[in-house]
């Protein structure tokens, strides 16, 4: 077998051994994401929706009619920090699932794919540790393309249109900082939501040392898994579907808050995180490293 | 050799951890169902815990489920017709709730407060009562509907809601209301019994199961197999209410706590105060129940000839409403063709507990009878 695989084993290492090293290599990893012109394009990207959302509504003469249009988008006019959960919405099916599979995708097969796997199993980080690492840097990805997102909605939205206390969709109103506290809320759920879907590309990653496949793969897997929800022949499949509760986060927008379904999305996450943590971990292990 | 078996080993997580999820996934509500066993009571004892119930405060979830084999229905393409029902009494709104399963928020703070939530996607439909309040909001058209009840009025008006409510579907978010209608319904053509223990939201329940009798009048049987009630074996509140249709396996209607809190909710709840830019309406209850379905429920002013004739006893009652009586907004709803087929002598809508048979001449029948008994009934 290769040699990697006769080496004592890298796994049992023992992240005890080298605290450092781990925290090192956790922040090589993220700032070598985040130097990335690709991290920063998908970025940007995602900061334009509610951009671009704000200003078609701010220049467009129609006013909508409630419940036309993506929701929310009605009561953009009248409180511009309705932006930031109309581009939730809108980006949480294609959008935001297509910028983690970028990510996720790339983590293990993109080191492959450039040869540099070796080196960095060479020097004595564990491929355990490297899996963490890894998925790690995927995982603050999620949350900082949630949190670009939010942030870009909260702020187009106030330079645009009037801000105030927002009604929620019971009916009641909430001042402007409690809204705020509630769109953070949102941006929590929303990455927790993403947190299974990093795991599967980390697994799909782990598979193959092509990158592009494993990106294309994670999005195809999360395309699928959204279809599959709206099959109401498969309504017996729906609650255990990583997607199921993407869009959940509406239940954040009632009065009283309700945390129940962000607890039981959270559920269904780890769920998803040891299923294919383990898959990923087992194939990882045992793979023959050649590049 | 040595190189396989450890490699062999590092598959292990692969396997076993999906193995225990999938345990997980399956003890989890096993145990959650785990044998609940209360001392022994009688169907007497256990209707005298609901009578005896003093829970006057809870707040809670409810989850509703109907599979009364209704025909889907097309409701974003019939909504903006018949938008003069966009009150959450409206007909479209009953039918929507009667198909497919919603979830619901109850909050119940003792003498005239309660608001309801019905959980749409990405949306809520509110009804808050509130003293002599009843707000209606509904955040999808961002529209709110206040109905005052005038003081004096509101001992009649309340009494006239409950007969109302105990005829709507929209009000049968409780399962104490629910549960409170099939008591009443008691009579000799019941079988009443205590089913198994068991747990529903969390807490032990008793199980009182009604059963037609069914070996008189074997003509008009009725499509109702049983009624499950469970009650809290501690308060006496009933938890959830399960109809199942004959035939069918599946429950045909089921309305349930999934979670309930005995502790009284916020009063701030109850206190509406419509968003500033939602549009509002303003409606005076006694004056006409505008926007009511109406159709089973005959609220009109009693005139000769417009009164609904009820035959029959217990389970296979017959409703007959006088084609005077039919409202119109029955005939032009173009839900009505979607839903009903033709039949011999008529339109009929066959559900798996319910049917509604139109004559020819406009007479509407309803029963939870095959579709023979009515058909029989308005020769």
């Amino acid at each position: 077998m290769s040699p990697s695989e006769t080496r004592p084993p890298e796994t049992e290492g023992g992240p005890h051994v080298r605290h450092g090293g781990s925290w090192d290599l956790l922040g090589s990893e993220i700032s070598v994401l985040f130097r990335r012109r690709r991290t920063w394009a998908m970025l940007v990207a995602v900061a334009l929706i509610p951009i671009l959302l704000a200003v078609a509504v701010r220049l467009s003469s129609s006013t909508l009619d409630p419940g036309e249009g993506p929701p929310f988008l009605d009561r953009v006019t009248q409180n511009g920090l309705f932006v930031g959960f109309t581009a939730m919405v809108v980006a949480i099916p294609l959008f935001l699932p297509l910028t983690i599979g970028v990510v996720a995708g790339d983590t293990i097969a993109g080191e492959a794919g450039l040869g540099t796997l070796r080196y960095l199993l060479v020097a004595p980080a564990g491929r355990v540790r490297l899996l963490l690492v890894k998925y790690a840097g995927a995982a603050l990805f999620c949350l900082v393309a949630t949190l670009t997102l939010t942030v870009s909605g909260a702020l187009v939205g106030a330079a645009l249109f009037p801000v105030g206390p927002v009604t929620l969709l019971s009916g009641d109103t909430i001042s402007v900082t409690e809204s705020l506290l509630r769109s953070l809320l949102v941006a929590a759920y929303v990455t927790v939501s993403l947190l299974g879907l990093a795991m599967i590309g980390l697994f799909i990653s782990t598979l193959t040392d092509v990158p592009v496949g494993a990106m294309a793969a994670t999005i195809v897997v999360s395309v699928i898994a959204q279809i599959l929800d709206v099959i109401p022949q498969l309504d017996w499949l729906h609650p255990w579907l990583f997607s199921h509760y993407w869009l959940g986060f509406a239940d954040l927008l009632r009065q009283p808050l309700d945390l129940g379904s962000f607890a039981h999305n959270a559920i269904l996450q780890a769920g998803y995180l040891a299923v294919f943590g383990a898959l990923a971990y087992s194939r990882f292990v045992t793979k023959d490293i050649l590049s | 050799m040595k190189l396989v078996s450890r490699n062999a080993l590092r598959w292990l997580p692969a396997f076993v951890v999906p193995a225990v999820v999938v345990t997980a996934v399956i003890a989890v509500p096993l145990q959650a169902g785990a044998a609940v066993d209360l001392p022994d009571k009688t169907p007497e004892q256990v209707l005298l815990l609901v009578n005896d119930s003093t829970v006057s405060a809870f707040s809670g979830t409810v989850d509703q489920s109907s599979d009364l084999g209704l025909p889907s229905l097309n409701l974003t393409e019939a909504l903006p017709e018949g938008n003069d029902s966009t009150s959450p009494l409206g007909l479209t709104t009953v039918l929507e709730l009667l198909s497919g399963s919603h979830e619901f928020r109850v909050y119940v703070g003792g003498e005239g407060q309660s608001r309801v939530q019905v959980k749409d996607r990405m949306a809520e439909r509110n009804v808050v009562h509130n003293g002599s309040d009843i707000w209606l909001y509904d955040s999808s058209t961002n529209a709110a509907t206040h109905l005052s009840l005038p003081a004096d009025l509101e001992a009649t008006a309340q009494a006239k809601s409950a007969e109302l409510h105990s005829q709507l579907p929209t009000d049968l978010a409780t399962p104490a209301q629910l549960a409170e209608r099939f008591l009443s319904e008691l009579d000799p053509s019941t079988t009443v019994s205590v089913g198994t223990d068991a747990r529903i939201a969390g807490r032990s329940v008793y199980q009182l199961l009604l059963t037609p009798r069914t070996n008189e009048m074997l003509t008009s049987d009725t499509l109702v197999a049983s009624v499950s009630i469970a009650v809290d074996s501690e308060t006496g509140l009933p938890l959830q209410v399960t109809v199942l249709a004959q035939g069918q396996s599946a429950p045909a209607f089921q309305v349930g706590f999934t979670a309930i809190d005995f502790a009284a909710p916020n009063t701030d709840l109850f206190n509406f105060v419509p968003p500033a830019n939602a549009s509002v309406t303003e409606q005076t209850l006694p004056a006409k129940p505008e926007g009511s379905t109406g159709d089973h429920s005959g609220d009109h002013s009693p005139a000769v000839g417009e009164v609904p004739v009820v035959t029959g006893t217990g389970w296979s009652t017959i409703v007959e409403v006088p084609a005077a009586a039919v409202p119109a907004e029955l005939g032009d709803n173009p839900l009505l063709d979607q839903l009903t087929t033709a039949v011999d002598g008529g339109r009929a809508l066959t559900t798996s507990l319910v049917t509604v048979f139109q004559s020819n001449d406009g007479r509407v029948f309803a029963g939870a009878v095959p579709l023979a008994a009515l058909q029989a009934a308005a020769q």
